[in-house]
């Protein structure tokens, strides 16, 4: 690397400088965590069996009882958008989004549009192929993710 | 892998190896394999906290690529041992230098991909998604994990390449000085690469892919200079010390040996670098143009390859004057 040396030194020291700027480690690089929490959730939601129940304007089902349960613990309202997956995952990717459901998997072809939270769930379909159940969240939003995800593992533990 | 056995013969080829040099490949032989060991751990490690990001990506490549380079020379130090054949008779050194190839166009490839794929992502303003890990039943950022892998993983490659550098000079194995020599810059990339996360969690989320191009950028670096070396090798250039920073001295000393002796009046070798061992020919001029006698010459050519280890396969060739076509830049008296 040789000369490069320098170079690491140098980001290093700018990386360090911004460190006292922000608040929140991780950052959302837009703020989203920041925004929502006594504000309002914009959650995407795609109609999928017993996580997702989209029925009119009412949004039931399991995944929808977590987000409830999350924009409680943000204080925060929920703007419901129903929708199919790829408007939805589109709607996010363009920051129309903060959040979709769907009773989406790790193997989500949406990764690209979005980031996963971790796994709070398994189920296996009938063809017993196991599933492993995520939520998408916007991209580079890490602050916002994080505590989703932290939200999701404490769900997780109580069962 | 049957290793030299301490106190039998270690040959390359058909030149046996003084102590020094036989021990020198022992541990040569030793630490390659350390490296292997600690790269089947560092990457395993790596590739468990890898997630989005890019500069972590590029580190985990590079931590990859650099099993090539133990594993060529580990296999070359196996084949060079082979003795001359009817079919090859200049011997199988040759595999060193085919080992490097290998490994150097393989850095250059990776290199050059990393650098597309981190521009793309930059310039796609794809912002690097990092978020929970359980950590026994902890939920904590992910970009902690990284930074923690990467502090790790940053200083031992340092010490495998300091030691290993040593025993490149001592065997004169470019393959080796290559791996020493990343192995010592190795701490840079985990710094760039800890740095690049450290950036993420600061919301910069383009710190990722500066430190992924900075990553790249030296990965192409070390390929295009090694993959220079190792084809101009190839090529026959004229021998140089094992960091080829400048011609071999031994090229000197052999030509004024041979112009020193009493029966000689101008002496000049060309020598080519076999991977290890060197091939000389050395033409001299005989002192008013009388033959030399038979044990002359059969004496200057043991003395010579008295000289080092590495001169075994050398020849003496009495000319009536030094042919500037076999020796290109050569003066009436060798000069240089």
């Amino acid at each position: 690397m040789g000369r490069s040396g320098s170079k690491v030194a140098l980001l290093l020291a700018s990386v360090l400088t911004l460190a006292g700027c922000g608040s929140a480690y991780p950052a959302d690089p837009d703020g989203t965590l920041e925004r929502v929490a006594n504000g309002t959730l914009r959650v995407g939601a795609s109609d999928n069996g017993e996580w997702v129940d989209v029925d009119g304007e009412d949004v039931r089902g399991t995944e929808a009882d977590l987000v409830r349960d999350f924009a409680a613990r943000l204080g925060a309202e929920i703007d419901w958008v129903p929708g199919t997956e790829h408007v939805l995952a589109e709607e996010l990717k363009h920051g129309q989004l903060d959040l979709v459901i769907g009773g989406l998997d790790d193997k989500t072809p949406w990764a690209q549009h979005g980031g996963l939270t971790l796994a709070y769930a398994e189920s296996r379909d009938s063809r017993g192929s196991l599933h492993r159940h995520v939520m998408l969240v916007p991209l580079g939003e890490n602050a916002f993710l994080l505590e989703l995800d932290r939200f999701l593992m404490e769900a997780k533990e109580q069962g | 892998m049957t290793m030299a056995k301490r106190d039998g013969p270690v040959r390359f080829g058909h030149t046996e190896l003084p102590d020094e040099q036989k021990e020198a490949l022992r541990k040569a032989v030793k630490f390659e394999w350390i490296t292997i060991g600690y790269l089947a751990v560092s990457t395993a490690l790596v590739f468990a906290v890898l997630g989005n990001s890019q500069a972590m990506k590029a580190a985990w490549v590079e931590d990859v690529l650099s099993f090539l380079p133990p594993i060529s020379f580990l296999l070359a130090a196996r084949v060079i041992r082979k003795k001359p054949t009817e079919e090859h008779p200049y011997g199988f050194h040759r595999a060193v230098g085919i080992a490097h190839v290998v490994a150097a166009v393989a850095l250059t490839v990776m290199g050059a991909y990393l650098i597309v794929d981190s521009a793309i992502g930059l310039l796609g303003t794809e912002h690097p998604t990092i978020g929970g890990f359980d950590f026994f039943g902890q939920t904590i950022w992910l970009g902690w994990m990284m930074i923690g892998a990467m502090v790790l993983t940053a200083l031992p490659p340092v010490y495998l390449g300091l030691i290993k550098l040593k025993l490149a000079e001592k065997l004169h194995d470019k393959v080796l000085y290559a791996d020493a020599d990343m192995n010592k810059a190795d701490w840079m990339t985990a710094t760039a690469a800890g740095v690049g996360v450290a950036g993420i969690g600061f919301g910069l989320w383009w710190a990722d892919y500066a430190a992924a191009l900075l990553i790249s950028f030296s990965i192409l670096h070390d390929g295009v200079r090694n993959t220079r070396a190792a084809i101009s090798a190839l090529m026959d250039k004229r021998a140089r010390t094992y960091d080829d920073a400048e011609p071999h001295p031994l090229g000197h000393r052999l030509d004024e040996y041979l112009r020193g002796l009493a029966w000689t009046e101008a002496a000049q070798s060309r020598i080519r670098d076999e991977g290890h061992v060197f091939h000389v020919e050395s033409f001299v001029v005989p002192a008013k143009g009388r033959m030399p006698s038979l044990e002359q010459l059969e004496a200057a050519q043991e003395a010579c390859i008295g000289m080092d280890w590495k001169v075994q396969d050398m020849v003496i060739i009495p000319v009536a004057e030094l042919p500037s076509e076999f020796l290109p830049g050569a003066t009436s008296g060798g000069e240089r």
